[in-house]
């Protein structure tokens, strides 16, 4: 069975000295910034609250496409981030404050407008996100690794590109916190049979694992060259 | 005057962080007492500038430029303005082709670039930066417009120019300008032909063996720059002058002179907009000799990030 390994990837933390952590990743044809800022304030009109909150955006940039978008916020993706990163965070550690998790998607993995944007850019942005955070140093459980997969013709293939995904029977992506073996998001599209999908989630898992070693080397990279 | 008083008694016993933050601007001009800046750099002196071309896949042009921490990166897109076969005389799309090719330029910070910018909230800076740079292109007469043109009533280019702050720490207009002409200086204009229908299509790499349609321009071409403008953004702060500032000196001092000059040396424009220091004729003149000087530094950056692309 051919099984595609892409791990072309790219992870570097502190990409923008503004914000309180950062990361840039590059993952095939998708390039994401994603900056951390706070646990500051909440907004005014907030209630109280005993946890602190987290507050998501993704946007694109007018050129993430070949055709030139408008460069707006992806709402869905606010929300997929927000769901993914939510069980991760201890969000105990900062009462009554925000820590804000702003993603920018330069580049896109290919379709033509940000309105049909595939599965490709999601895991991308959610596993930049969690490095950003740690880069922050918001505390969490684990490291956050997603992966999505694609089944076609009867063929499971990691991490799909464009052309990939438009002849898909069905995607599945998981985001999850590897060392502690839990799942913190999991969506399932198309027809998928029982074997296929226990296949697929392995396979994902398996994955999701690799991606995180390389998100936790590319840390303690980073933590090493500061103490020199 | 109970406070500086306070802060020179409380210089020698707190520690130096603790100090910047209760007495930001007493820190700042301590330094500059010494001829120095926060950050060891001497007073007229600019952040290490980086220039690197062909950054975006899906753009004509682009251009990612460093001025210290803060980031810009731009796109250019083209794309062909032609009237509909239906209604070829209508709307807008006539106005534009009867002006003729035209440019926007748009300045974004996106909210990962600063804490001080929200989502769903512009940042108070982008609208004007937008306009400045628009202005200062526009009457730089840098590009010659009749090179973007395509046939006259037919069709016409548009090129949209996208300039992303990614990371903002100050002489944001600075970067923006660099960027934006870095961008121009690599930009490659599409090949185009007219098909059967007499309209204008693009000509993909792919299909150019196969030439039945009636190629307009042959080749991708690179536009003629002529007089390119570089600024440079100064402070002015009682008697010094402290050329392109950080964020946070900027935050701090709030007089800004910036200067636009083009590579011959002509004043293209002079912003000072507002700010409680009042500028004389001198330090105006400290400010556009200073800029004369990183034209030249600038003007050079640029020409090896062009050489290095040509390898």
């Amino acid at each position: 069975m051919p099984k595609l390994y892409k791990f072309l990837s790219v992870f570097r933390t502190g990409a923008v000295n503004a914000a309180s952590g950062s990361a840039y990743a590059e993952f095939g044809n998708t390039k994401v910034i994603v900056s951390v800022f706070g646990p500051r304030e909440s907004k005014k009109a907030m209630m109280y609250s005993d946890i602190g909150r987290l507050n998501c955006n993704v946007s694109f940039t007018t050129f993430a496409t070949p055709i030139r978008g408008q460069g707006s916020d992806h709402k869905e993706y606010c929300a997929m981030l927000h769901k993914a990163l939510e069980g991760a965070i201890i969000l105990e550690t900062f009462p009554k404050t925000t820590v804000d998790v702003f993603a920018l998607v330069l580049e896109s993995s290919g379709s033509n407008s940000i309105s049909e944007c595939v599965a490709g850019d999601l895991p991308v942005v959610i596993s930049c996100a969690s490095l950003a955070l740690a880069d922050a140093g918001i505390m969490m459980y684990d490291i956050v690794a997603s992966v999505s997969v694609s089944c076609f013709n009867k063929n499971l293939v990691i991490d799909p590109i464009l052309e990939e995904e438009i002849g898909q029977d069905g995607s599945l992506m998981i985001t999850c916190m590897p060392s502690r073996y839990e799942i913190t998001q999991l969506t399932v599209t198309g027809e998928w049979s029982t074997t296929k999908i226990n296949e697929g989630m392995q396979l994902c898992l398996d994955a999701c694992a690799k991606l995180a070693k390389i998100m936790r080397s590319c840390l303690k990279e980073v933590a090493s060259d500061s103490q020199e | 005057m109970g406070l500086p008083n306070v802060s020179e008694d409380l210089s020698s016993e707190v520690e130096v962080d603790a100090f910047k933050r209760i007495f930001p601007l007493r820190y700042f001009e301590r330094h500059l007492a010494e001829s120095i800046r926060a950050d060891g750099r001497p007073l007229g002196k600019a952040r290490e500038t980086s220039i690197f071309l062909g950054a975006v896949a899906f753009a004509n042009g682009s251009a990612l430029v460093k001025i210290g921490s803060t980031t810009m990166l731009t796109a250019i897109k083209m794309e062909i303005m032609t009237p509909s076969l239906e209604s070829p005389d209508e709307g807008c799309l006539d106005w534009l082709l009867l002006v003729g090719p035209l440019m926007s330029i748009d300045f974004h910070m996106p909210p990962i670039c600063s804490p001080i910018v929200r989502p769903g909230r512009p940042a108070e800076a982008s609208p004007m930066v937008s306009k400045q740079l628009s202005n200062t292109i526009s009457s730089s007469r840098m590009i010659d417009l009749k090179e973007l043109s395509l046939v006259s009533g037919k069709a016409a280019w548009m090129a949209y120019l996208d300039i992303y702050c990614l990371d903002a720490d100050g002489a944001l207009f600075d970067a923006a300008l660099l960027s934006a002409i870095a961008a121009l200086s690599h930009l490659q204009i599409p090949s185009i032909a007219m098909n059967d229908d007499g309209k204008i299509v693009l000509v993909s790499d792919e299909d150019g063996q196969k030439r039945a349609q009636e190629p307009v321009n042959k080749e991708k071409r690179k536009l003629t720059l002529r007089s390119i403008p570089f600024s440079l953004t100064c402070i002015l702060h009682k008697n010094y002058i402290l050329a392109d500032p950080t964020a946070e000196e900027e935050s701090i001092m709030e007089t800004h002179v910036t200067v636009v000059l083009d590579t011959s040396g002509q004043l293209i424009s002079l912003y000072k907009p507002g700010g409680p220091v009042l500028a004389y004729t001198s330090a105006i003149q400290d400010c556009a000799a200073l800029t004369r000087q990183r034209v030249k530094e600038l003007n050079n950056f640029l020409d090896k990030a062009n050489s290095a692309m040509e390898v």
